[in-house]
């Protein structure tokens, strides 16, 4: 209980509570992205509940609890994607570099240029691999043929795809298997240079050789990116991430390292959850 | 044992109902087309293509009846395509949860339904009685009114199926709500709206009933909308109806080229929409 205590009180003076929270070894990361008290509805379902957690900067946060924990929830608030829907609203703050995401006036297209999402399904657009790339580049910056030539390529290869569809750009996004249109999704929001990327159980429709890769490339993108990943496969979140949530009926109950999560985890719950005990 | 044999029997009674059933159905459309092809195939020569409809006794072709429906029919698909996509767009995408979408949605079942003639003497009413005059305008406009809803139909129910983490999935990337519509919903559900857009066309093109009162007929050649318009669904009616054999055996012809045009159209419907589907 006392880790839940620690999360709430960090509430109000966020910064020293944190600072005397972080055991990360390789020193104290900053917040990339600070969520306090949020609330968030489904018509008037309440599915998240004054939640507040840090996401540390160029740092793999993993979220994990049983289906239906409100983990994807809070992702999708993350970048505002709830919004395209009426009847689901958040209250809170989220503050990304301090600026509070929740706020009416917040450009939704800029701050999902900033913060890209790649989905649990696959979904790759129904045009070429190539146009898959290129297409959200050039709606945020004006580019010329080559330079776009040269980013979709190292969008790519930062996908870890290049190899595979080097000799077929042009063919249909629809025509690659389960984990290269995966890896393509996560190229395409790679391609536009967000800061932060959000995964919502991006394996969980992949076969364990794509599930592999997607994680392989999450360790190396985590270099360059603040990496948000929802994950029902514990044994994954325990590989790829450095902090871990647990969630329950809605509210955050414990965040941690994940070493410490994982092995000698604070709340009795969440021990039950990982031992598989839950039920 | 028993009951074995009592569920065998009664399958051989249902199945032998649903063959009987669909002969009966499948046995009248043979029929049609094979009266059709015996009336119609003898007569048919270049001169149907190259020739006006003739006063009784003398020799003659269609050329006017069907310059006539097909000016009528792209008059009506430019007119009508437009108002069904942007409505039809509005309903599945901007307007999903809106009361309007609902109340536009029943009045366009509705208009589904109307029967034809009642389209043809609002249209009279509105377009030929105020001008004085019959025209090809008016005949465009009243196939129109039958397009609309047929587009507005498909097009709604083909970006319905759009799957929504596809448009998700695009708006995550910082797509305008515009772009999404038209760069990834309306090609993944292109094949779709084309269908609708052909079907129509076929509705269309074998209507009489609102033309008679709007674009009427005309037995000489012409291409102006301002004035009275041939079409082949009301020279079939009138001479059918005729005493004179050669006019009955060119309504007979007439009636084939309607006919084999609507097969080929639902048949590249068909395709089409196999071919969305496969991709």
């Amino acid at each position: 209980m006392n880790s839940i205590a620690g999360i709430t009180n960090m509430a109000q003076p966020p910064m020293t509570t944190l600072a005397g929270r972080s055991s990360d070894k390789t020193g104290k990361p900053a917040e990339k992205i600070l969520i306090r008290n949020l609330d968030f509805y489904y018509g008037d379902n309440r599915a998240l509940k004054s939640v507040n957690v840090p996401l540390y900067d160029r740092r793999v946060s993993a979220f994990i609890g049983p289906s239906g924990c409100g983990k994807s929830t809070l992702l999708r608030v993350l970048n505002r994607i709830y919004s395209l829907y009426p009847h689901q609203r958040a209250e809170g703050e989220v503050l990304l570099d301090n600026g509070n995401i929740l706020d009416p006036g917040q450009d939704l297209n800029l701050l999902r240029a900033r913060i890209g999402m790649v989905f649990q399904k696959p979904t790759p657009f129904p045009m070429s691999i190539y146009e898959n790339v290129a297409f959200g580049v050039r709606l945020f910056e004006r580019l010329a043929r080559a330079e776009i030539d040269e980013r979709v390529e190292s969008a790519l290869r930062r996908a870890a795809i290049w190899d595979e569809v080097k000799d077929k750009l042009e063919a249909n996004g629809l025509s690659l298997s389960g984990g290269q249109q995966q890896r393509l999704c996560i190229a395409r929001t790679v391609a536009l240079r967000p800061e932060v990327i959000l995964l919502d159980e991006p394996c969980s429709a992949l076969d364990p050789i794509s599930t592999a890769k997607i994680e392989e490339l999450i360790d190396e993108l985590k270099d360059d990116y603040t990496i948000v990943i929802v994950t029902h496969n514990m044994q994954q979140a325990a590989r790829v991430s450095d902090y871990t949530a647990f969630m329950y009926l809605g509210e955050l109950v414990e965040f941690d390292t994940t070493g410490k999560m994982f092995t000698t985890p604070g709340d009795r719950r969440t021990q039950d959850y990982i031992t598989g005990r839950f039920g | 044992m028993d009951r074995y044999r009592r569920r065998r029997l009664r399958n051989t009674i249902v199945m032998s109902l649903s063959i009987i059933a669909t002969v009966l159905g499948l046995g009248w459309l043979v029929l049609i087309l094979g009266s059709l092809v015996f009336e119609g195939v003898s007569g048919m020569s270049l001169a149907v293509f190259t020739e006006m409809t003739p006063p009784p006794g003398a020799d003659g072709g269609l050329l006017n009846p069907i310059v006539g429906s097909l000016m009528l029919t792209v008059l009506a698909v430019l007119i009508g395509t437009p108002i069904g996509i942007m409505a039809g767009t509005y309903m599945a995408e901007y307007g999903k949860y809106a009361k309007l979408t609902v109340v536009v949605r029943f009045i366009n079942d509705i208009l589904l339904s109307a029967p034809s003639i009642v389209v043809g003497l609002f249209v009279y009413e509105i377009l030929v009685a105020p001008l004085g005059h019959f025209s090809g305008w008016a005949g465009g406009v009243a196939l129109a009114l039958i397009v609309i809803p047929v587009v507005l139909r498909t097009t709604e129910d083909m970006l319905s199926l759009v799957p929504k983490e596809l448009r998700e999935s695009a708006t995550a990337l910082g797509l305008p709500r515009a772009r999404v519509i038209r760069h990834v919903s309306y090609r993944a559900a292109r094949a779709g709206i084309i269908t609708g857009v052909l079907l129509a066309i076929a509705r269309i093109s074998g209507e009489t009933a609102p033309l008679l009162f709007t674009a009427l007929n005309n037995q000489f050649f012409s291409t102006n909308l301002n004035a009275p318009i041939s079409s082949l669904p009301v020279v079939i009616f009138q001479f059918a109806l005729s005493p004179y054999a050669d006019w009955q055996k060119l309504a007979w012809i007439g009636a084939l080229i309607i006919t084999f045009a609507v097969l080929a159209l639902s048949i590249t419907a068909r395709a089409l929409s196999a071919s969305g589907k496969s991709s």
